[in-house]
């Protein structure tokens, strides 16, 4: 495991992104461009199933929100690699990351599995509320474990 | 409204469950007075998105944090001048905590050779 991420380390493109300015500033920027819209979107999401904005039909909000989410986790899981190439043994080693990666990973399943099983009518469900609270849950643990990365990481 | 309290409790538990600023980012915590010490480098890691050199002085490793690569390029220097051996001298703001031997580089000195790294600080 450690030759491998060494060896992502030491890619010209790792190289590039340790050594450059505007490079890697482009990359930050847009991993959090990523994470505003997956948040973003997620968030006002996740309180309409919790009973926030009952007028408005949760089919028409997800339509929208849905792909706009994803399409932030597309970009921010992308940035993000190119992120962690850079010290890649050193992000791995942390605590906050690991953690990071496991609330991603179970966010994302919830979500996919909740969209295979009820399509768009996301409220469609007798567990409901406990399924979005887990799924805000993971989001924002997620947030809150990535942003931690850069104030316990050397 | 009558959920308003649980919609300002998921805003703001974000927030409050971030813990307070360690090290990096700012001056906030540092002591805000000079030190100078002079060392050997033991462990360079330079690059984004922060450049440490863990640094033996009288015994004690520090670390001391330099630019990234366009501050410390802007100061004159090459990666291969901060390499493993290299007897540095440098002036910053240690950590407001003492227990934690680590120092914000504000300008460094390589023999006589002086590099700036924040040109607007004394």
């Amino acid at each position: 495991m450690d030759g491998l991420l060494a060896g992502l380390e030491a890619t010209a493109l790792a190289e590039h992104l340790r050594a450059s300015r505007w490079s890697y500033a482009a990359v930050n920027t847009t991993h959090l461009l990523g994470i505003s819209l997956l948040i973003g979107a997620i968030l006002p999401l996740e309180l309409r199933l919790l009973g926030l904005w009952r007028s408005i039909a949760t089919e028409a909000l997800a339509r929208v929100l849905v792909p706009v989410a994803a399409t932030g986790l597309a970009l921010a899981i992308g940035a993000g690699m190119l992120l962690f190439s850079v010290r890649a043994r050193e992000y791995a080693a942390l605590g906050v990351f690991q953690v990071k990666l496991a609330l991603v990973t179970l966010g994302v399943a919830v979500a996919i599995a909740v969209q295979l099983a009820r399509g768009w009518q996301l409220d469609r469900c007798g567990r409901g509320t406990a399924i979005a609270l887990f799924s805000l849950a993971c989001w924002l643990g997620a947030l809150v474990c990535g942003r931690s990365i850069a104030f316990v990481a050397e | 409204m009558r959920r308003l309290p649980l919609l300002i409790a998921v805003l703001l538990a974000p927030v409050l469950a971030v813990p307070p600023a360690a090290a990096h980012h700012g001056w906030a915590w540092t002591t805000g007075t000079n030190l100078e010490l002079e060392g050997t480098i033991k462990k360079a890691r330079l690059g984004n998105p922060h450049g440490l050199l863990d640094v033996e002085v009288d015994g004690i490793v520090w670390v001391f944090e330099v630019g990234q690569p366009w501050r410390n390029e802007r100061a004159g220097l090459k990666d291969a001048d901060l390499a493993e051996g290299v007897v540095i001298r440098v002036i910053g703001e240690p950590a407001k905590d003492p227990t934690i031997k680590r120092l914000k580089v504000e300008k460094l000195y390589l023999g006589d050779r002086e590099h700036v790294l924040y040109p607007d600080r004394d």
